[in-house]
């Protein structure tokens, strides 16, 4: 018998056993959670920025993580996504019951054109953060930012004087995020204060550059004016200029064009529809089809509308009493699609939702919960 | 009976007989196979078409183990499987211990406190006794009509905005219905009516962060007052102030109820020497703030110091009221960040 030839097949041996052994992990992470978790405290609104970078708000760490997916391999034509009880596919994999998984946010990578949810394991204080990536098979894959490379810009500003020593009970919670012209803008409610803080970062980010905070001010009719929390906004071009479509928590669908989101700016959304009353639009799709401009929005309890946007430069803004009141924008319905509690672009004709079987909008957070694409009416 | 134990001793003597048998053990949070090092480990945490648990799998000591990634967590059922290099794959399940089920937190207070609200109330904090389970505030808070009846639409429904302790919760009115002249006031009116009355029912079934109900439900019963439309102006509000010396409190009269949470780092005193040290408590309703100082007031020249941000129940700021009426000319905004008003120890 040869002895090297032994040596090389143990060898080879070795190495099988040791792949096999570890071929089942998904992380590399050891039990390390603080490791795992790179940091973050939460994991809620998602964002793709430039190069597959995912930027994740972190509302109880009061801070935004880029992560550098790496994951920058386009796809000609992506495939259906059609993945039942995903809810259930989370817990199994970090290990907790379905109803101790929160789904806070999904994005889709627009190179590779996979999926990427945020999450919360568990419902607690102690809730681990999670970002876990969906391919097109249906795999589910951990990001441990440990693993992977990622930078973290802090929102927070100077702590307050906490003589207790208690945990500072005030916190930003940030709804929604978008990258807009080399700018990370970023929505948020304060849990104290009412405020309308819409903030804008420089990405790459800068040591120390909180960004510019912004008071974003809602008329109604011209007469009554109130800062506005933006809930859901999304970038959007009219006749070759650069606005946000945003969604203000008192209902409004407002167009404000990113040039007047200067420092110290006081800026007033002009109004192109009000899907209210009683309602809050959850996220907005625009898309072209057939030679016209849609949106395609998620509401809390009016479905899904498709509204028509050919026509939204011609919104000017109302500052007159006399005006008595705002047409706007014309929609239709979408009953083809319920249930909805997130929607986001997929590819130019394509939208991916979220849906729940316990209900769409913002009602109990109750599963099954899906993940489809479906396609832009 | 002899045939069994027959049996059993003939197990017995083949097992020591042979190699040691396989078996997979759960040792705290790790997952071993005793017995035999070359395999696969697999551990489930869930059934039908499921991932494995994410975690990593080393041989230790010449055994093979698995640790999650995260902790085992109560009530779930865990299925490891080992497949050897050869042979039948073995699995066992484990359970990890179910959830304390014993009731502990409360709803230890609300504000606004006072029994009649505004009919432009923006916002209830509510404070829990202990960490509360997120997700649940949509289905277990409830305004109900003099006739017991849900009332639907009363708060802005999405992102629960939590201390980060999950103790306090802070919930805000619908906005469209308060502010004046938009499509969900104009249909809707606000959410609180005047002169109507209202109860607050916060469910017991409401779970804390352990999984556990609450120990009560809780119930609140206000009235609906006249809409608050005019900012808070801190020049109209009295200052009592202590004699020098002494360590009584200081004491300001808003002659109206304020936000409770901004009150607790809004206002500051400041003396000759810089900011006064001292304990804050908020009394009346939430329009009073007594400043109890932690060294005897000193005599001279101080002032109270108050953030414009600092809001009254229907979300009005100092000098800017919650939705501004710009065709009313008597309300103008201001701009500065803070005010400041002297008064005198002596």
């Amino acid at each position: 018998m040869d002895y090297r030839k032994i040596g090389v097949l143990a060898l080879a041996v070795a190495v099988l056993i040791v792949y096999a052994v570890r071929r089942p992990a998904t992380v590399t992470a050891d039990g390390d959670l603080a490791s795992v978790n790179g940091g973050l405290k939460s994991a809620g609104a998602l964002a793709f920025g430039p190069d597959g970078v995912l930027f994740v708000g972190d509302s109880i760490g009061g801070a935004i993580t880029a992560i550098d997916t790496g994951d920058r391999t386009p796809v000609a034509s992506a495939a259906q996504v059609n993945i039942q009880r995903i809810d259930e596919k989370l817990a199994a994999l970090v290990g907790v019951m379905p109803g101790d998984i929160l789904i806070n946010d999904v994005a889709v990578n627009p190179i590779s054109k996979n999926v990427y949810v945020s999450a919360a394991r568990g419902r607690g204080p102690d809730a681990a953060p999670l970002v876990v990536r969906v391919d097109g098979s249906g795999k589910l894959t951990l990001l441990p930012l440990d693993a992977v490379k990622h930078e973290t810009v802090s929102l927070a500003d100077a702590p307050d004087a906490n003589p207790s020593g208690r945990q500072n009970p005030r916190t930003q919670t940030i709804t929604d995020m978008a990258y807009v012209n080399g700018n990370l803008m970023i929505a948020g409610m304060s849990n104290e204060e009412w405020s309308s803080a819409l903030r804008s970062i420089p990405y790459p980010f800068k040591t120390a550059s909180k960004g510019t905070q912004l008071q974003i001010w809602h008329a109604s009719h011209g007469r009554y004016e109130t800062q506005s929390p933006v809930r859901t906004f999304v970038p959007y071009t009219i006749d070759g200029q650069q606005y946000v479509l945003a969604a203000y928590t008192c209902t409004p669908l407002v167009k404000i064009p990113v040039s007047d989101l200067k420092a110290g700016a006081q800026v007033k959304g002009v109004t192109i529809s009000d899907l209210g009353s009683g309602n809050q639009p959850l996220d907005m799709v625009p898309y072209k089809k057939d030679g016209h401009e849609f949106i395609l929005i998620a509401n809390s309890s009016f479905g899904v509308v498709k509204l028509h946007a050919d026509n939204l430069g011609q919104y000017k803004p109302i500052d007159s009493p006399t005006v008595v009141d705002v047409a706007g924008a014309p929609y239709d319905k979408i009953t083809a699609v319920t249930n909805v509690r997130h929607l986001t672009q997929f590819d130019n004709s394509r939208a991916l939702v979220l849906t729940s079987a316990g209900g769409g909008g913002f009602g109990p957070a109750t599963g099954p919960f899906s993940l489809q694409t479906v396609a832009l009416p | 009976m002899a045939r069994s134990f027959f049996v059993a001793v003939i197990l017995a003597v083949g097992m020591t007989a042979a190699a040691q048998p396989v078996s997979i053990q759960l040792d705290g949070n790790i997952f071993k196979v005793v017995g035999q090092p070359a395999g696969t480990l697999t551990v489930y945490a869930g059934t039908g078409d499921v991932p494995p648990l994410a975690g990593r799998t080393v041989i230790e000591n010449g055994t093979l183990v698995f640790r999650p990634t995260y902790p085992l967590a109560p009530g779930v059922r865990y299925r490891a499987v080992f497949t050897p290099r050869s042979g039948a794959a073995i699995e066992k399940t484990f359970d990890s211990p179910s959830r304390r089920v014993t009731p502990a937190a409360r709803v230890e207070r609300v504000y606004p406190s006072a029994d009649v609200l505004p009919s432009n109330q923006l916002r209830l904090y509510i404070y829990f006794s202990a960490a509360m389970s997120r997700g649940e505030a949509e289905r277990r808070i409830h305004v109900l009509d003099a006739d017991g009846k849900t009332l639907r639409g009363m708060f802005l429904p999405g992102q629960e905005l939590w201390d980060p302790n999950n103790q306090r919760l802070t919930m805000t009115f619908d906005p469209g219905r308060i502010k004046r002249d938009l499509t969900s006031n104009r249909a809707m009116g606000p959410p609180i009516a005047e002169g109507r009355r209202y109860t607050l029912v916060i469910d017991r079934e409401w779970r804390d962060a352990n999984g556990a109900a609450m120990v009560d439900a809780f119930r609140k019963t206000f009235r609906g007052g006249p809409a608050v439309r005019q900012p808070p102006d801190p020049t109209t509000w009295k200052i009592s102030a202590p004699a020098a010396g002494t360590r009584d409190p200081l004491v300001v009269s808003f002659g109206r109820s304020m936000n409770y949470t901004l009150l607790q780092r809004m206002l500051r005193v400041a003396g000759a020497r810089g900011d006064v040290n001292g304990i804050i408590a908020v009394t009346r309703e939430e329009s009073e703030w007594r400043f109890t100082p932690q060294q005897p007031w000193a005599a001279g020249g101080h002032r109270l110091i108050v953030d414009n941000s600092l809001e009254d129940l229907a979300g009005n700021k100092i000098g800017q009221p919650f939705d501004i009426d710009v065709f009313d000319k008597v309300t103008e905004r201001i701009t500065t960040t803070s005010s400041a008003i002297p008064f005198e120890i002596r």
